[in-house]
């Protein structure tokens, strides 16, 4: 492990540069995007930033909680696997990066401040039953304002990153240091890090969504949503980990888990991901059925948009991106998992994982794209966004963007000497390594 | 007949039938080298008794992954389909009823009954096939016959051939597993009274 350095530095350079040509080209393009849709008004790149940026936000969510999940239950068989967590929590910080230029929008917008989320703007135009006014008329947001406003906003978007930061900062120098010294204490405080780090994270990443997704409708309300957003962020964590250990696995030597990962653990991590699967779609169909059985008007919306055109009544194209998150993003994934051996053969696994990915990148895209345009002359009053949209071509730019520095930051962390390839001094080490089924 | 019969009992009280040979051994390793070499001499209906976890011993004795799982998925599909039409029978075919403007029958409004019993079915589907597996419930056991199957709780490692299996025999059999390290080599028979 000593030749780690030197081993991997040169190629991994490579891949480095391409990662930061990558991420500057991603970013410089979605900014190009957002400064054009300013200027112009239209909402579009705003909207392909959030859904590119929450993309790699939410898998980093979710890694973070598993690691204190793993610490919190003194788990035997996960420090092999925590490790390559604690290097993908190095992208926090540069996530919240990304999230600036929307901030400054909404601080130093003025007309166009509140292009993203409309309640930003007090000017805003916006729905009262069917007639248009402005959000400062709108009594859905006066009683929302306490907490609906800039200055509440901008403090709780930057405490959220704090917490994020914070946290993946500590757990990783604790994971760290017990590589250098080997004292059992590390392992103790990580435990009471990730006892507090848990309602910490779990807090913010609810507020996290409420604030970034619910409030682009902010008449809408749910309070599963934050559960929603932490069932999708584990689901696409344990699908990038799986990728990451069976490419790793693949590499024997410096660097490599060949011999270190085993199938049991594997096999776990696949479990994981077929709990989540179900667990998602617990959550998902709970806050459908609960508006579906109320039946409130001002609720009832959010869903009709994401089925109808709500001016002819007919079927638009987020109904086939609804259906295709029912079958797609729960049935077939679980019912795929369901099979031993789709669990522990690599090649199985590693194409349901990828399908995951990609259908939680079209849950992301089914939650933050389809809104409601104001139209004064439309039989409703306003127009849904179409699944078709400028939104996606600048949301796939920020998305390769946002995932190149990402993924950047992670090499950085996985490929400087900071750490061993696992936490070689951790007490539940040898049991890890020796997980079998 | 039946007069017969219990002439026949009382006069020879007890009447044994061949289980299976035993053949003790007294380390996990020496049990777990040994049911390889049982498995590559084709036995098939054989088993071990352990007193802690052996792991990686039902790989080495070619068991295979339980089917308890597909009891499992049955009960879970009739589940679902016992309570979908359980809701269209009562409420769209029986009694038509309109309850808060919802259709008689849809897949959303009723899901959580489809589900719950879904869960109740699929348990009922693994607990029962893992009775029906084992083959449960079972009073007793021809192994327990054994003077010394106690110590299998304690620090001995058993294994049992059964004279079901076909390549059991009276003779090479017994060899077969003192070869092997086997020792106490014991023919367990089962009473019948």
């Amino acid at each position: 492990m000593s030749t780690h350095t030197t081993d991997t530095t040169p190629q991994s350079f490579g891949i480095s540069t391409k990662l930061l040509v990558g991420a500057i080209l991603g970013i410089g393009g979605g900014l190009i995007g957002l400064a054009t849709g300013f200027q112009t008004g239209d909402n579009a790149p705003f909207l392909g930033w959030l859904w590119g940026c929450s993309f790699w936000l939410s898998i980093a969510i979710g890694m973070l909680m598993l690691i204190m999940i793993f610490r919190i239950f003194n788990s035997k068989w996960s420090p092999v696997v925590r490790r390559q967590l604690e290097h993908g929590i190095a992208a926090f910080p540069w996530i919240g990066v990304c999230f600036i230029p929307l901030l400054l929008v909404v601080w130093f917008g003025g007309d166009n401040s509140g292009i993203l989320w409309s309640w930003v703007n007090l000017d805003s135009p916006t729905m009262e039953a069917n007639a248009i006014i402005t959000v400062q008329d709108d009594v859905l947001h006066q009683k929302k304002a306490g907490y609906l406003n800039v200055y509440f906003f901008s403090i709780r978007l930057v405490c959220y990153f704090a917490v994020f930061c914070g946290l993946s900062y500590w757990l990783r120098k604790v994971s760290f240091a017990q590589d250098k010294d080997g004292n059992p204490n590390w392992t103790r405080l990580g435990s009471k890090i990730s006892a507090a780090g848990i309602p910490a994270a779990a807090l913010a990443l609810t507020f996290g969504a409420f604030d970034l997704f619910m409030s682009l409708e902010y008449q809408w309300f749910s309070t599963m949503y934050g559960v929603w957003f932490f069932a999708s962020g584990m689901r696409a964590a344990l699908a990038v980990t799986i990728i990451a250990c069976l490419y790793l696995k693949t590499k024997s030597g410096s660097g490599g888990l060949k011999g270190l990962y085993q199938q049991a653990h594997q096999y776990d991590l696949a479990c994981l991901s077929l709990a989540f699967t179900v667990f998602w779609a617990y959550i998902s169909f709970s806050q459908y059925f609960l508006i579906y059985s109320a039946n409130i008007p001002e609720e009832t919306f959010w869903y009709s948009i994401r089925e109808i055109n709500p001016n002819t009544g007919e079927i638009s194209g987020w109904f086939w991106v609804s259906m295709g998150l029912i079958f797609g993003h729960f049935f077939f994934p679980f019912l795929y998992l369901l099979f031993y051996r789709n669990k522990i053969v690599g090649g199985k696994l590693l194409f349901i994982v990828l399908w995951i990915l990609v259908f939680h990148a079209l849950d992301l895209y089914w939650n933050i794209i389809p809104g409601r345009e104001i139209v004064p002359g439309a039989f409703v009053g306003y127009e849904a966004r179409g699944v078709w949209g400028l939104h996606l071509p600048w949301g796939l730019v920020t998305l390769f963007g946002v995932g190149c520095l990402s993924a950047w930051a992670v090499l950085k962390s996985f490929t400087s000497d900071v750490a061993e390839v696992i936490p070689v001094r951790d007490p539940r080490i040898l049991e890890s390594i020796h997980h079998h089924e | 007949m039946a007069e017969n019969i219990n002439n026949l009992a009382m006069t020879t009280k007890t009447m044994d039938i061949k289980y299976g040979i035993s053949a003790t051994f007294s380390s996990a390793k020496d049990i777990f080298d040994a049911a390889g070499k049982i498995r590559e001499e084709g036995y098939k209906k054989w088993e071990c008794y352990t007193p802690i976890p052996v792991h990686g011993l039902d790989d080495q004795m070619g068991v295979g992954r339980s089917k308890v799982p597909c009891f499992t998925l049955l009960g879970g599909v009739t589940g679902f389909l016992t309570g979908m039409l359980l809701v269209w029978f009562m409420n769209a075919y029986d009694y038509p009823l309109i309850v808060g403007g919802k259709p008689y029958f849809s897949p959303i409004y009723p899901f959580p009954v489809f589900y719950e019993l879904t869960i109740l079915f699929a348990a009922f589907g693994t607990l029962f096939g893992m009775f029906f597996l084992n083959r449960l419930p079972q009073h007793n056991h021809a192994v327990f016959e054994h003077p010394n199957f106690g110590k299998t709780g304690d620090d001995k490692f058993m294994v049992v051939v059964e004279i079901e299996d076909p390549k059991f025999d009276d003779e090479d059999t017994p060899v077969f597993l003192k070869s092997l390290g086997g020792k106490s080599i014991t023919t367990i028979k089962e009473s019948i009274v």
